[in-house]
């Protein structure tokens, strides 16, 4: 008996130590190695521009539009809304950690003490109901261009969001993984059937993006929206297309997503906001 | 001959309203199961992007007297929500087999 119980507990570690229980940076390690082996001709860094890094001709059509980028105004709009004063006097600077406006690369987070995931543009509202302000609708509008002007601050900047070593980020973290991973909807997709295997097939007339850098770029000016909108809009976006009923943006579900697929590309640089199709 | 026709009249007129409302009762209870369905599909965060819609629709149909439309609609959003349930079902044996290794 003893013996049985040392084989199976020797047998767990070696399952441990093979991957077959992987941690948050052994999935990052095989999920980026899946999209460089994929995409061998495109350099890892290169992966935050999404489509473009893999799609030479639309890559052509998307830096010329990039010279005069379509999110110019959204960004000045930003600033305004920034810089204007709530009705107190306070603004989102006296909410954000040391004031500094450049604060987009640090979303998002799991804060231990709140025991949740928290993103830049829930922390946004926050800092506006905590001044006696209306909060700002999600997914489009005033909360994106706000988002596009910080994003703009934090270009350059390294993704590198934390999974700290506690039960409930790791739960948070494993509720965005089995949800990019599952099929959902009524066509049966998964977010990973689109971009990952699909990634670069095309859909109709469009080609399929990789995941890798996904959440660089965001918030996005999208000409089929003809405006701007926040990662979660996306998201929302991508479920209703498989016919999935989407989540509402900010809803837990959809921060945990954030949380997964960032951590995914921790090593890559911010580099929104971004403008594409 | 008149009060023969009269009587059978009124058990015919009876006999359409009495069938109407035993569908009308049929397509309350039928909806309202539809309707638990979904939700117990929302409830596992795998609802359809449709559903809530048909059964909208269901009950339309049904205000306007097109009882067989409404019926195969509502027919049509419970096997919906029953397909997503075995959907979050099988996703959640499935999903971890597609986590790049």
């Amino acid at each position: 008996m003893k013996q049985l119980i040392t084989v199976l507990i020797t047998i767990g570690l070696m399952g441990y130590g093979f991957g077959v229980v992987a941690g948050p940076e052994e999935d990052r390690i095989a999920f980026q190695k899946y999209y460089t082996s994929r995409f061998s001709d495109t350099p890892l860094d290169d992966f935050i521009n999404g489509i473009y890094s893999i799609d030479a001709p639309s890559r052509e059509q998307w830096e010329e539009i990039e010279e005069f980028p379509p999110y110019e105004i959204d960004i000045e709009e930003g600033q305004v809304l920034y810089e204007t004063p709530f009705a107190n006097g306070n603004s989102y600077a006296t909410c954000l950690e040391d004031g500094t406006l450049k604060a987009r690369h640090q979303y998002p987070y799991y804060d231990t003490q709140r025991q949740e995931v928290l993103t830049l543009e829930l922390a946004l509202n926050e800092c506006r109901q905590s001044n006696d302000e209306e909060p700002l609708k999600y997914g489009k509008g005033a909360i994106a261009q706000l988002s596009a002007y910080m994003a703009l601050q934090s270009r350059g900047e390294p993704i590198n969001v934390v999974v700290p070593d506690e039960p409930g980020a790791l739960a948070a973290y494993e509720n965005g993984k089995e949800f990019y991973f599952s099929k959902r909807g009524q066509l049966n997709f998964s977010c990973f059937d689109c971009h990952g295997s699909s990634a670069g097939m095309n859909v109709r007339a469009d080609r399929l993006s990789p995941a890798l850098g996904h959440p660089s770029h965001f918030p996005v000016y999208r000409s089929k929206w003809g405006g701007m909108g926040t990662l979660h809009r996306r998201f929302k976006g991508c479920n209703e297309q498989v016919r999935a009923k989407g989540f509402k943006p900010q809803s837990v579900v959809y921060r945990n997503l954030e949380y997964f697929l960032t951590y995914m590309s921790n090593g890559l640089a911010f580099n929104g906001p971004g403008a594409r199709k | 001959m008149i009060r023969c026709f009269t009587v059978n009249f009124s058990i015919l007129t009876g006999l359409l309203l009495s069938s109407a409302l035993v569908l009308a009762d049929d397509f309350a209870t039928k909806w309202d199961e539809a309707e638990a369905k979904r939700i117990e599909a929302a409830e596992l965060g795998y609802e359809w992007r449709d559903t809530e819609k048909i059964l909208k629709s269901a009950k339309k149909e049904s205000e306007a007297g097109n009882t067989e439309k409404a019926m195969a609609l509502v027919a049509q959003a419970f096997e919906q929500s029953k397909d997503a349930i075995a959907q979050s079902q099988r996703e959640k044996e499935n999903w971890a087999s597609r986590v790049p290794k």
